[in-house]
């Protein structure tokens, strides 16, 4: 019994061999780490040698007893000042992000602007044109309605102000400062400083001798719906979408205005107030009452908007709500709980009496592709699912945007192609035709003695503002 | 980006400080008037990220206009008024009047230097309240200072509300440091840890959520909180992972940690005072200016105050 039991946990060969190999691979890296040390300690005494030649260059060169520095640098400990550079070398390129940062001050005074002409009056303030008498620019100026004086600067014109400042898209119109009156001790006259466009759609479409063409109409749905999409993305629920709402520049941009409903929104979606959106584009859900809403209520707006571009009418002109749900029903159908599980439960619902289907069969299924004959099937499918009685069948702005819709004939027109309008904000009248006649047969008019240096001096007779045709593509 | 980056105060707006008083009773002021916005936010059960935006729109609106052109009481109430209008949890002028007069009332009482005990019953017990009554009158007064408090705010901050918090970010880089995983019971401490660096840093009256963006402002709790509680932190220079500089964080990590300092200081200088006002100040200076006694001048300030308060 020389040998021990042997334990299952002693060493035997194999370990052995193991155990050589871990403390070759010791050495190595002992070996590699001394490799280094003495590269680095060279490079050390090169560059320590090398700032001791140099200083002793400049030491004589300058010959002066005054120049104590380079001296001062040759008594610093080699290691620390010959080692920094190169491991800084390994390092240093780390790109660190460096955030905007735009500093606050004090607004301008309103006084620095100068007003042109009132535009309208709008749900929460009144708009008008105005210069920036500092900067030279054409603006619209919307100021603020200060109602309810026990509760301050009132909620809804903070929340817009919010939300306009959150946003930078080519289709949401702009906010570029906020202006206050030229008495500061009280802050009661609140101005929001936009950009300036020609029209709002609302009005174009009343004055417009003809609907747009399919081509325009899709122009301006994709920038609609890209507008929206961007608010969505950013959380941001608009809740006041209509076509006077919606302005036009004179280059064919469309703009979304009027953030003074908007706010932010969350998933799932905090309680909200269901009186929002003016009652035409209201969404069935908003008029039976529910208070957990989404994304959805814009995008029912934005299908009573295509409507309304297709026909230049409103599509839904109810009444009170009451009308208005009963002209919905007639026109997208009665809801059962196959289409839309559950609206039996919203609060307003539980009254409602509506038709047995089995009546009158013609009445429960969608009439919207006989209300527009000339719209293609793909444009009668968007338009229906955009006004889909269930909120959650409705498509999102991004899906509105990938439609296919879009990429059949006609394209939508390009913005640069756009016809253009006289601006009843810009005050521009329609300009009358007084183009003169062709000439006549006959013998050519010679022109005999004439003086032109009254050319330039007849600027008054030009038509005032104006300059736009109109044109029909 | 908005939700990661803050305007900043511009190098003027920072050196143009009041020059009339003394860099440390500015510090003083922003620093009780801070605390008692957070005191009146958790009174008033807003959520922190309210009080949090209010208090660094606080210290904006004083790199404009002047600290003394409003009392410190009333300008806190109108940032916290303005705050939570604009959040999801709005309160109404009624409760945040009621909330600043009880706080003013007893000195001692919520603002003491152990909060904990005022919870509790024998703290209140203590308390006359009488003191903290706000007949209508009062209310109405106060609440008209407060609302046109709140328009100059506004329009010294241009309308510009909105404030990105470091808070959220701080979380999301403990992820990613993987500290929940690897630190075993003491991640949550971290973590609590760096949300109280960052609230303590709301409260210094070296403005440092006006100079730095919340992503240092993140970094520098973390790295605080990380020697506190002994977790290891990467070897390598990890905060620049998150965009801060060596030298930007060690600035932070002084100013967040100088601030215990600064309250043993302002507790010896104005004692047990939950709260001071501009009479004080105003007291304060004649005697730093070597007055020591109070005078005509000042006695007609605190006349006037009294009229303006009544």
């Amino acid at each position: 019994m020389s040998t021990k039991p042997k334990s299952r946990w002693a060493d035997d060969d194999e370990d052995a061999a193991l155990d050589a190999q871990r403390k070759a691979e010791k050495e190595a890296k002992k070996r590699a780490k001394a490799e280094k040390q003495r590269i680095a300690e060279e490079a050390a005494a090169a560059q320590q040698l090398k700032q001791q030649q140099q200083a002793q260059q400049e030491f004589e060169s300058h010959h002066s007893p005054l120049s104590s520095r380079p001296s001062k640098r040759r008594k610093l400990s080699p290691p620390v000042e010959a080692e920094r550079p190169e491991i800084q070398d390994d390092l240093l390129p780390a790109k660190l992000l460096r955030f905007p940062a735009p500093a606050w001050k004090k607004c301008r005074s309103v006084e620095d602007f100068e007003k042109l002409n009132d535009i309208e009056e709008g749900a929460y303030g009144w708009v008008s044109r105005a210069k920036d008498t500092v900067m030279g620019k054409v603006v619209a100026l919307k100021r603020l309605k200060m109602d309810n004086a026990n509760d301050g600067v009132p909620v809804t014109g903070l929340r817009e102000i919010q939300t306009l400042r959150a946003c930078s898209h080519p289709n949401i119109v702009a906010l570029q400062e906020v202006v206050v009156g030229e008495d500061t001790s009280k802050i009661e006259n609140i101005f929001l400083v936009l950009d300036f466009l020609e029209h709002d759609l609302k009005t174009l479409l009343e004055t417009m001798p003809e609907p747009f063409l399919t081509s325009e109409v899709k122009t301006l749905l994709l920038q609609l719906t890209s507008g929206v999409a961007y608010l969505h993305s950013n959380f941001i629920l608009h809740r006041d979408l209509k076509t006077s709402n919606l302005l036009l520049s004179n280059r064919g941009v469309l703009k979304i205005a009027d953030f003074g409903m908007a706010r932010y929104y969350s998933t799932p979606s905090p309680r909200l107030t269901t009186l929002v959106v003016t009652l035409w584009y209201r969404s069935p859900e908003l008029l039976l009452g529910t208070e957990t809403y989404g994304p959805s209520v814009d995008i029912w707006s934005l299908g009573c908007i295509f409507g309304e571009l297709l026909s230049s009418t409103p599509l839904l002109q109810g009444t009170n709500e009451v009308s208005q749900l009963s002209l919905i029903f007639s026109l997208c159908g009665i809801p059962s709980e196959k289409t839309w599980p559950s609206f039996r439960r919203l609060p307003n619902a539980r009254s409602l009496k509506l038709p047995s289907t089995a009546q009158s069969p013609a009445s429960h299924g969608s009439v919207i592709r006989a209300k527009f004959p000339f719209l293609t099937s793909t444009g009668a499918a968007l338009l229906t699912s955009c006004l889909a009685l269930n909120p959650a069948s409705r498509p999102t702005a991004q899906e509105v945007l990938d439609h296919e819709f879009f990429k059949e004939d006609p394209k939508p027109k390009s913005t640069a192609m756009f016809p253009t309008f006289p601006s009843k904000a810009g005050m521009e009248k329609r300009r009358r035709g007084r183009t003169p006649e062709a000439p006549g047969r006959g013998k050519a008019r010679e022109l005999g003695e004439v003086d032109f240096s009254g050319v330039f001096g007849g600027e008054r007779s030009e038509e005032r503002g104006g300059g736009f045709a109109l044109k029909l593509i | 980006m908005s939700h990661l980056s803050n305007p900043l105060a511009t190098a003027d707006q920072l050196y143009q400080r009041s020059n009339a008083l003394p860099i440390e009773i500015q510090d003083s002021i922003r620093f009780y008037t801070a605390r008692l916005t957070q005191a009146a936010g958790i009174l008033l059960r807003l959520p922190q990220d309210i009080t949090a935006q209010a208090n660094v729109l606080l210290f904006r609106y004083w790199v404009v206009d002047d600290l003394m052109a409003h009392e410190f009481s009333d300008v806190s109430a109108a940032t916290i008024y303005l705050t939570a209008k604009i959040s999801a949890e709005p309160r109404s002028l009624r409760s945040i009047t009621n909330v600043y007069a009880y706080l003013l009332s007893s000195p001692s009482l919520s603002l003491s230097k152990n909060p904990g005990s005022s919870s509790d019953g024998d703290g209140n017990a203590k308390v006359d309240p009488e003191s903290y009554y706000l007949s209508e009158g009062t209310y109405i007064t106060t609440r008209n200072r407060i609302l046109n408090i709140e328009g100059q705010i506004l329009n010294a901050l241009g309308f510009v509300t909105h404030v990105a918090l470091p808070h959220p970010l701080a979380i999301t880089y403990l992820q990613t440091l993987d500290v929940f995983a690897n630190a075993n019971g003491k991640a949550k401490e971290l973590a609590r840890r760096t949300v109280e660096w960052l609230n303590t840093a709301l409260l210094s009256p070296q403005m440092l959520y006006l100079t730095h963006q919340p992503a240092s402002l993140a970094t520098a709790a973390i790295y605080l909180a990380a020697r506190e509680t002994g977790v290891k932190m990467p070897d390598v220079e990890w905060w620049e992972v998150f965009d801060c500089e060596r030298e930007e964080l060690g600035f932070l990590v002084v100013g967040m940690g100088s601030l215990g300092g600064l309250v043993e200081r302002e507790g010896k200088r104005w004692g047990e005072r939950g709260m001071i006002s501009r009479l004080g100040v105003r007291e304060e200076v004649k005697y730093l200016n070597g007055g020591g006694v109070v005078d005509e001048e000042v006695e007609t300030a605190r006349l006037m105050d009294e009229k303006v308060g009544a």
